[in-house]
This record gives structure tokens, sequence and C-alpha cells, in this order.
């Protein structure tokens, strides 16, 4: 997909103006602020700098009307230029693989936990002994490695995850931590996602790492996650009706309720886990509480992650009424992960 | 050695709505940030005010890593609001949007001063005032 990005260069007062006339025809009501800054003597500290001017830029998406939206707003910031100095409207036509894999560039080799290491897919790295090392290449989808939330999972997994354990990766993402749980022993590891996009980049990296004998990763998600659109989308949490959970090459593990009748009838049919890696946020973690605890075999090990601190006491109250056990805490920055047994 | 501050932007978005798709992708994508780390960020911190437009502030530091702080709604909202305008006017030197009076641009500058580059409440309704101009709404006693 090909966009046109518009930029102008407005002083300091202007901005919030411009940036309302921008947001009115810009591609999702999107603005970039580029403000004006100055170092500070040391470390991260800045001033933002008023008397330079700062950079508006939005986005259109490249069709027939285009040009017409551009006509638009270049008159409109004329006619703000009437009232404050408005630099002119500069146009550049930008392709997706532009800045898709501009930040490829500045992701380096990463040492987290213990022996975990993540190495970019095209870099080359000599382990050392005991090393456990995951190739990758993120494309679209979570999971560099980079996140607070992902370095807590593989920092954790380390310690929980072991040779014979079943082991389920819910929202894998890039399949970082499918891949890791698999390194460290873990097998058969399943690996779901909601986004079709993650799934095929996880395929790619569990090939590149070699251990597509013990992952697999299907589109799906347990029960309630399965009525549910991807956590990206607008439609995220709403239950859609139209989309069947059981299309061909879904995978839809039954939610709790249908497990409890399955359970009665056919003792031994559904799969449980003995670990379950689940980085998603604290939303999702809520609603999918009585699924995880039921996915879950006794004694087995819940790895959650991506709760932000200020919703930990609600993950933590939907996980204890799900009959779960917490077991261990971690914290970095803002984000909190629960190490749960049942 | 301390990291090194190399770029600082601001976003304003959906509130819970982030997506990789532009703005977001080309804005922070040069600045070698992982997108879909920092989109999983914003609408975690923002899905509270779901249905407003929640700006956000980005520092990125040398080691590519950033952080996320979401800023006050963006003054433009605040007027439109205070004025009853469904949107600022697009010919600001002729035409008026409307209208708001001093004690509500007060208002709005104590509401927008913790993320205003202004030394005082002054200074902040000065720069508020300004907005309140170019979209074409007048201020009244």
């Amino acid at each position: 997909m090909t966009w046109l990005e518009l930029s102008v260069e407005v002083d300091h007062e202007a901005v919030e103006a411009v940036s309302e006339l921008l947001a009115r025809y810009g591609y999702n009501g999107g603005v970039v602020v580029e403000p004006a800054w100055t170092p500070g003597d040391e470390g991260p500290e800045f001033t933002y700098d008023p008397a330079r001017p700062s950079i508006l830029r939005t986005y259109l998406p490249l069709n027939a009307t285009t040009e017409e939206t551009r006509q638009r707003i270049e008159q409109a910031l004329w006619h703000l230029g009437q009232v404050r100095p408005i630099g002119p409207l500069q146009a550049r036509t930008i392709a997706e693989e532009d800045w898709a894999n501009a930040w490829k560039q500045f992701y380096h080799v990463l040492r987290v936990g213990e022996r975990t290491v993540v190495v970019p897919s095209w870099l080359e790295h000599e382990p050392r002994p005991g090393d456990v090392v995951l190739h990758l290449d993120p494309g679209m989808a979570f999971g560099t490695g980079l996140h607070p939330t992902t370095q807590l999972c593989l920092r954790l997994l380390e310690r929980y995850a072991r040779p014979g354990l079943r082991a389920l990766d819910l929202g894998t993402g890039s399949g970082i931590l499918a891949i890791a749980a698999a390194k460290l022993g873990a097998s058969p590891v399943l690996a779901l996602d909601n986004d079709p996009v993650a799934v095929q980049v996880a395929a790619e990296n569990i090939a590149r790492n070699g251990v597509s004998q013990m992952v697999r990763a299907l589109e799906g998600s347990l029960g309630a996650g399965s009525r549910m659109g991807h956590w990206l989308s607008g439609d995220f949490g709403e239950q859609d009706d139209r989309r069947g959970t059981q299309e061909e090459g879904r995978a839809a593990l039954p939610s709790a309720e249908q497990r409890d009748d399955a359970r009665l009838r056919e003792p031994r049919s559904m799969p449980r886990f003995h670990l379950i890696a689940a980085n998603l946020i604290a939303r999702v973690l809520i609603i999918l509480a009585d699924d995880l605890a039921v996915a879950l075999e006794p004694g087995g090990v819940l790895i959650s992650s991506g709760i932000i601190n200020t919703r930990e006491d609600e993950v933590q109250a939907a996980f204890a009424t799900a009959g779960l056990r917490q077991i261990e805490r971690l914290v970095e920055g803002e984000w909190v992960a629960l190490v749960h047994t049942r | 050695m301390a990291k090194k501050l190399v770029g600082i932007v601001k976003l304003q978005l959906p509130a819970g709505k982030a997506t990789p798709a532009p703005p977001v992708g080309p804005a922070l994508g040069q600045y070698g940030i992982n997108i879909m780390g920092f989109v999983k960020e914003y609408n975690e911190k923002s899905a509270s005010q779901a249905g407003s437009i929640v700006p956000v502030e980005i520092t990125i530091f040398s080691d590519r890593s950033f952080t996320v702080r979401l800023l006050t709604p963006p003054a433009a909202d605040l007027l439109r609001k205070a004025a009853g305008a469904q949107k600022g006017s697009g010919t600001p030197n002729r035409t008026s949007a409307g209208q708001i009076t001093r004690a509500q641009l007060r208002q709005i500058a104590q509401q927008k001063m913790p993320d205003m580059n202004a030394l005082d409440i002054e200074g902040a309704e000065k720069i508020i005032a300004g907005t309140a101009r170019s979209m074409g709404i007048k201020i009244v006693e």
C-alpha cells in the first residue's frame, strides 16, 4: 500500500489549531507532531523549545480522492496562515516497506534473563555454552524481546519450562515465547494467535529455529477469546457471531463451559497444558481467566504478562475467582508478570 | 553511561485503537522503535478513554527503548466542546465558529497546564487564546 505523507512547519502557538485541521482529513484521525527540543546537560533530560517551529505530519492512503483532499488541506492552511505564520504544505509518497522495515537496522543481539539470547535472523551470533538462542524476524508481529512484557516472560520461562511439559503460548505474535519454551525442552508446544499475520510470522520463525517438530502455530484462541476480535482491531471485545469458531484451519479450544460438558462425556479428549504463557493485556486476561484455568493441568504453571500495574488488582481478582493460586510475581517498570498454578 | 535521548514524537490517536498503519508506523519506524510494542502499550494505557482522541508523547533513547506518556486532550477539542462547535472554522480570518468566556478559557488553560511550555497560567491562557483565534472561536468577557 502506498501513502501520501503531508507535512507542514508551524510555530508553537499554531500547533494545536493545525493538528485539529489535519486530524479532520488524516487517516484514522492521526497526527504526528515533532516538537523542537533541546537535550539537557546529561542523561535523558530535555526541554521543549517554543522558539523554534514544530513539524506536523498526517497521512492519506493514495487513491482517486487523495489529491482533492490535499488541496482542501492546503486551502484551509492558507486561511489559517492569515492568522498565524504557517509554512508551505509538503507532500511525499511513501511505501509501506519504507517504514515497516526501518526499525530493523536498530535491532541487535539481545540477552534476556540468564541464558536466553534473541538474535535477529539477519545477524550472525556465536553462542556461549548453555545459551538458549532464538533466531527471530518479528516482522509486523509483536515480540522482539525488546518490550518489558516479553522480557518478563522469557525470564519466567527460563525458570519454569522443562523437558516433557505440554505447553501453550496464547497470543504468540512472533512466536518468540513458544520457541523459547521448545528450546528449553517443552514439547509439544501449541502457539495460538487471533491475527493471521502473526500466525504466518510465527510459523516462519518456528521453521527458522528448527523446532517445527515440537511447535505448531495456528490461528485461534481459547474459548472466550475465539469469539473476540484481535485486540488491535476496532471490534475488540465485541461478540462476533458471524465468525464461526470452527472454520477450517482455525483452532478453537472449547470454552470453559463447553469443556466441562465434554469432560463429563469424554474425560481425556481435551488437551490440557502443564505450562501456559499468555503475554496479552489485562482486559483479555480477565475475559479469559476461566478458560485459562480450565486449560491448565492441576499443578501446571500459568505465566501471564502484559499487565499494566494500574490493572493488576483486577487480573488478580479474576484469576482468584477462577481458582488460580499465585506463586510468583515479577515487575519491570509499569509492567507486571504473574505466575499462577491450580 | 546514561542513555542518550534521540527523539521525541507526539501523536494524536483515537484512544485504544492505534494500529501499525500510518501515522504510527512511519512516525516511529524511522526511529527504530518496534511498532507493535508501542501500539500495545498505547492501547492498554488509553483503553479507559475510548471514544476520545488521546495525544501521547514518546521519548526514544539511543538503545531504542522508549517511554510512552499520555497527554491531556488537545486544546482544540476542549475549545470545540466549550464553544459547542462541531469543528473549527475553515476560514478563521473570515467566519466565526463560536465563542467562549474568559472563565472557560482559564479552565481549559488550567487543564492543559501540565503539558504546556508555559511558565504560568497567564502564559498558558495566551497560547490557548491563540489556538481559539486560529479556529475562529472568539473569547468574550
